[in-house]
């Protein structure tokens, strides 16, 4: 993998030094090559109100990002880990970067534009001392607005073409509860701008879980349904790696619970049956100025605020069945809101390819600048990239994945499946690969790499393959060869 | 709506009718009986997917009669009415002849029909399904239908859902507590105030979002800013449903059902019921006002047989008039026939130009991407756009019906108002006087229910005929990749010379599948929207044609009593002028009830 990461800075620096004579080009190429070593970047996309803010607030375990009913995030902002707090505004004019005040509101942050209009504003860069930011950068992006109608619009919502170089590397997709027949639930996949999403690099996740099936206790259960018929979906296994369901709401409060929350909701919990179905029958009950029973009015109210109804019955819930302290409960509410899943399919997918991201999105931008702005010297550099790309078998591996799930390459349901498991579509760990539990010994996954190998290695020379099948089998034995040599060593 | 002082008076009315010997009256009063007879009053419940609107229709009748799901949507429409005795019925349109063929079954079946998971995209073909339940807010005629969901309202689902609001009462809109109205929503209420005269939002969920308030409002300001006059009501289907069991009248309150139901009752129910007083009304005056003329002209005549002869001459003269009524060459009867040519022509270009708009965007939309890679985006695209096209030109080719049909009711209106001689007139009769041929009243919002349920019938079967027509795939198109495999042989630029060809083969493939695929449209609907015109006009025509004859009626049988006038003896005479004189009291009396009934409400 490193030497992948050292081919591709070699790439770089070769072209600093065929293009130093050519500013912008340089600078473009000094931005990709410093980049290259950065964390990776993850933007967080998706429609207005789908819960982006809060999600990223979960998944850092802070309320940097502001968060509303009503339309909030209006400019990109980008959370990076760093040593002190400040936030820095980059102008779209390419004008210099300026330092704003920093001021907390209810924790979240307040971030003033100075007088700065939103139109004007590239981006935001928010630099904030966290765990959670150390090997991500989150980037959260405002809503797509509604449906534009110009023509140019609609040609954006197809597909991004693959090679239009993008800021970030990877992008978590937020979508709401749709219907697969839905024209929007497709269209909500394209959006332009920092969340360009190609299929490697994306993670849909069906956001606000919680308010499916009307805020009962079993909505995170329909959720998860909902997301494996989404997993399931041909036209969406072709937008993205998989669906995860996360109640963001949920997630971020149960990572912050409090221990006066624990006892409020504790004091709640105590009450009989009945008071509770009442009190927890709605929003507007929960919070009645009249309601004598449970904690204050002021407590109940910040209590709706942090959890929501929905996350308020799971609680009660889950500590009337015997949950006795708050780490337990704040445990279990994460496990439940569904963010270790997403975090799990963030550290397959994302963490362990990084470098191949990395690398992607750096050719992606030394590629651009061969094609629009060509030099003589640059020959030898142009042929550096494609050796690259061809002889990197990640590139390949990533390639087919997507032309599998696009059906560009048409195989049997079943070996469409296999292939995909053994190009890393799971993982790329050698069990996930091989698709076997994670303790399994080596020897066990020796023999079954070698089958696999045997089987995709006949498949590639069966003389009723055609060429693309026959093509996509050796790529397969390549993953193959490629787990051998990982599990000798 | 059943308005039992209605039917009671069309009754009163074809006893007159009969007993005057006027057949063609009796059969104008039958019509009006029937109206009666079918006292539905549709609700349309509409909105977008997961709102709630099954739930919403459950909570109204306070039984589960429309399947809830957390994720698997209604895929068939279902109509819930009032029944003694509760009862389901599948309702299938049959092959060949017209009359749909019904299915019964149990309650507990319903949603292995009605939802998307026993019916994916309604493939069993049903038309609708029925539930049939017995409870007192439905009693009164009113019948809820609970639209799919499925593809949301921009959708051809939604399309078709527009195209049927012509034919209903009233409309309810849904929409969760969870975030304010989208744009697809906005423009689905406003082609709904354009089609339907009453249309409420319900605002659900309320129970689950802590500031629904503050989306309630922001959904005002939205109703409000695009001149949508419609009440925003928030309601809580978890609560009600709590509120029913426990009995508690203060839950009821909060879950904001009675302000819905209130509604229903008073705006929607009521509505109908005065409009249905009030076409009754208009419908017997009529009557009597043709049965009036001619028992007054035989009166003057009676009473003054010396002016009997100039008499006969006049009416004889309106007797022509109201032949000229009838006559092709009528004022009415030109300008119907050229309005709905014009119309064919207007709507058929309107149609042409919102298909060829849709043809350049297509065009463009495959020069910019690769047709093999996004077909299925893409013919999910014309789809919808091809649908979107054909709703919009339904709606206005039917606002532009009913203009026309308004038109041409106040042409007949003015060259029926036919001279008549003056003629005796009742004492004490606070009746206008009868100088000029009562105004044949058509009431405009009748006319165009008749002409829209022939619309309904005609035009959304071709709706549904055309919908399963989607973009064929061009083989050649769907194939795939034919470089790909030839990477490893040819060059990099040989590839991408072949890339390129085999990518422009693609497009133009594309674009002529595209084009042959609007051009079917183009067929499908504008002779649907062709014939659903020509059932307008001869809906029209056929209407004002009896009007027209009976007024020639009444006037021949005014000439036949007048001459007869003169021919009867002095003893006759009088006998006869005290009879006229009861039967014009006792149609009076008549009259007097129905202009009770139009004024009661």
């Amino acid at each position: 993998m490193t030497r992948l990461r050292d081919d591709v800075r070699t790439a770089l620096q070769h072209g600093v030094a065929v293009y130093r004579d050519r500013p912008a080009s340089l600078r473009w190429l000094q931005h990709h090559l410093d980049r290259l070593d950065e964390p990776l970047r993850l933007a967080l996309a998706g429609k207005v109100k789908a819960g982006k803010s809060t999600l990223l607030n979960a998944l850092v375990g802070e309320a940097i990002a502001a968060t509303d009913a009503g339309e909030c995030t209006r400019v990109v902002t980008w959370y990076v880990d760093g040593h002190a707090p400040s936030v820095t505004l980059h102008p779209r004019d390419g004008g210099p970067s300026r330092q704003l005040q920093i001021k907390r509101v209810d924790g979240a942050l307040d971030i003033d534009l100075d007088g700065t209009r939103v139109e004007q504003v590239d981006r935001l860069m928010v630099t904030w001392p966290s765990a959670g930011l150390r090997t991500t950068t989150l980037i959260d992006t405002p809503g797509i607005a509604s449906m534009s109608l110009d023509t140019a619009d609609r040609a954006s919502r197809f597909l991004t073409p693959d090679d239009a170089p993008t800021a970030a590397d990877a992008v978590l997709y937020l979508m709401r509860h749709l219907h697969a027949g839905d024209v929007r639930f497709l269209e909500s996949f394209h959006d332009r701008g920092v969340a360009r999403a190609a299929p490697v690099n994306t993670i849909a996740v069906l956001s606000r879980a919680d308010e499916i099936g009307a805020g009962r206790v079993d909505a995170l259960m329909s959720a998860r349904r909902i997301a494996a018929r989404y997993r399931a979906d041909d036209t969406l296994r072709g937008l993205c790696q998989t669906v995860v369901a996360v109640a963001g709401l949920l997630a971020f409060t149960a990572r912050t619970l409090r221990q006066d929350e624990y006892t409020a909701l504790a004091a709640i919990a105590a009450l009989s049956q009945d008071e509770l179905d009442l009190l927890l029958l709605s929003a507007d009950r929960f919070t009645h100025p009249d309601e004598t029973v449970g904690p204050p009015l002021e407590v109940r109210r910040a209590l709706l605020d942090r959890f929501g109804v929905f996350g308020l019955r799971l609680s009660v819930s889950l500590l009337r069945t015997g949950c006795r302290d708050a780490p337990t409960l704040a445990d279990q509410l994460v496990a439940r809101s569904g963010l270790v899943e997403l975090r799990e399919v963030l550290a397959t997918q994302f963490s362990e390819r990084r470098d191949v991201l990395k690398a992607r999105s750096a050719l992606i931008a030394l590629e651009r600048v061969l094609t629009v702005d060509p030099q003589p010297g640059a020959a030898p550099l142009a042929a550096e990239v494609e050796r690259i790309l061809a002889a990197t078998h990640d590139f390949a591996e990533l390639r087919l994945l997507s032309d599998l799930r696009w059906r560009v390459v048409k195989l049997p349901r079943e070996q469409a499946e296999e292939a995909e498991r053994l190009l890393g579509g799971q993982g790329s760990a050698a069990a996930q690969r091989l698709g076997m539990d994670v303790g399994t010994e080596p020897p066990d996954l020796r023999e079954a790499a070698l089958a696999a190998l045997r089987t995709w290695r006949r498949r590639a020379e069966s003389p009723m393959a055609g060429r693309a099948q026959a093509d996509a089998a050796r790529t397969v034995v390549r993953s193959c060869e490629g787990v051998l040599a990982g599990l000798r060593s | 709506m059943s308005v039992p002082e209605a039917i009671q008076l069309v009754e009163v009315a074809t006893k007159a009718t009969t007993a005057y010997q006027r057949p063609d009256l009796t059969a104008r009063l039958g019509r009006t009986k029937e109206r009666l007879a079918d006292p539905a009053v549709r609700v349309l419940v509409v909105g977008e997917f997961k709102q709630g609107k099954s739930q919403l229709v459950n909570s109204l009748v306070s039984a589960p009669v429309c399947p809830v799901d957390d994720d698997i949507a209604t895929s068939v429409v279902t109509v819930v009415r009032h029944a003694d005795n509760p009862s389901v019925a599948l309702v299938r349109d049959s092959d060949g002849n017209g009359t749909p063929e019904r299915t019964q079954v149990a309650l507990s079946e319903l949603a292995a029909h009605v939802s998307e998971a026993g019916n994916p995209g309604n493939r069993a073909g049903l038309r609708h399904a029925e539930v049939g339940i017995p409870r007192s807010l439905l009693a009164g005629g009113l019948v809820l239908v609970d639209t799919p969901g499925v593809g949301g309202l921009g959708s051809a689902h939604g399309a078709a859902t527009t195209a049927a609001l012509a034919g209903a009462d009233a409309v309810v809109m849904v929409s969760a507590a969870a975030q304010e109205y989208t744009r697809p929503e906005m423009d689905f209420l406003r082609a709904a105030v354009r089609m339907c005269p009453n249309v409420a939002c319900v605002l659900t969920k309320t129970d689950l979002y802590p500031q629904w308030r503050r989306i309630a409002e922001l959904d005002r300001g939205h109703l409000a800013a695009a001149d949508v006059a419609a009440d925003l009501i928030p309601v809580s289907s978890a609560v009600r449903q709590v509120a029913l069991r426990t009995k508690s009248k203060s839950l009821n309150e909060e879950s904001g059902f009675p302000v819905l139901i209130r509604y229903l009752r008073e705006e929607v129910l009521a509505r109908a019921d005065q409009l249905d007083r009030r076409n009754t009304a208009n419908d017997v005056l009529e009557v009597c006002a043709q049965l009036t003329t001619t028992l007054q002209a035989e009166l003057t005549a009676q009473e003054s047989p010396e002016r009997a002869a100039a008499l006969v001459a006049e009416l004889e003269r309106a007797q022509a008039a109201a032949t000229r009524l009838k006559d092709r060459t009528a004022r009415w009867q030109i300008t119907l026939n050229d309005g709905v040519a014009d119309l064919v022509a207007d709507v058929e270009h309107d149609l042409r130009d919102r298909l060829r708009r849709i043809t350049r965007e297509g065009e463009e939309l495959v020069d910019a991407a690769d047709p093999a890679l996004v077909w299925d985006q893409f013919s999910a695209w014309v789809h919808r756009e091809v649908c979107v096209a054909a709703s919009a030109s339904f709606v206005r080719s039917t606002e532009r019906a009913r203009d026309l049909a308004r038109r041409v009711a106040e042409l007949f209106a003015e060259d029926g108002a036919i001279a008549l001689p003056e003629l005796v007139e009742m004492p004490r009769s606070d009746a206008p006087r009868v100088s000029t041929m009562n105004r044949p009243e058509i009431a405009p919002q009748g006319l165009g229910d008749r002409a829209l349920a022939a619309l309904r019938g005609g035009y959304m079967g071709g709706l549904m005929l055309f919908m399963p027509l989607s973009l064929i795939p061009a083989v050649a198109v769907a194939a795939p990749f034919a470089a790909l495999g030839g990477a490893l042989v040819l060059g990099r630029r040989q590839v991408r010379d072949e890339r390129d060809r085999a990518l422009q083969r693609r497009r133009s493939e594309a674009k002529g599948a595209l084009r042959r695929h609007v051009d079917e449209v183009q067929f499908q609907v504008g002779k649907d929207s062709r014939d659903m015109l020509r059932t307008t006009q001869r809906t029209l025509r056929d209407h004002f044609t009896v009007l027209a004859e009976q007024v020639h009626t009444s006037m021949t049988a005014s000439v036949v009593a007048a001459q007869r006038a003169v021919r009867s003896s002095e003893a006759e005479r009088k006998t006869r002028i005290g009879d006229l004189k009861a039967e014009l009291e006792r149609v009076e009396h008549l009259s007097g009830r129905a202009r009770a009934l139009a004024g009661s409400s």
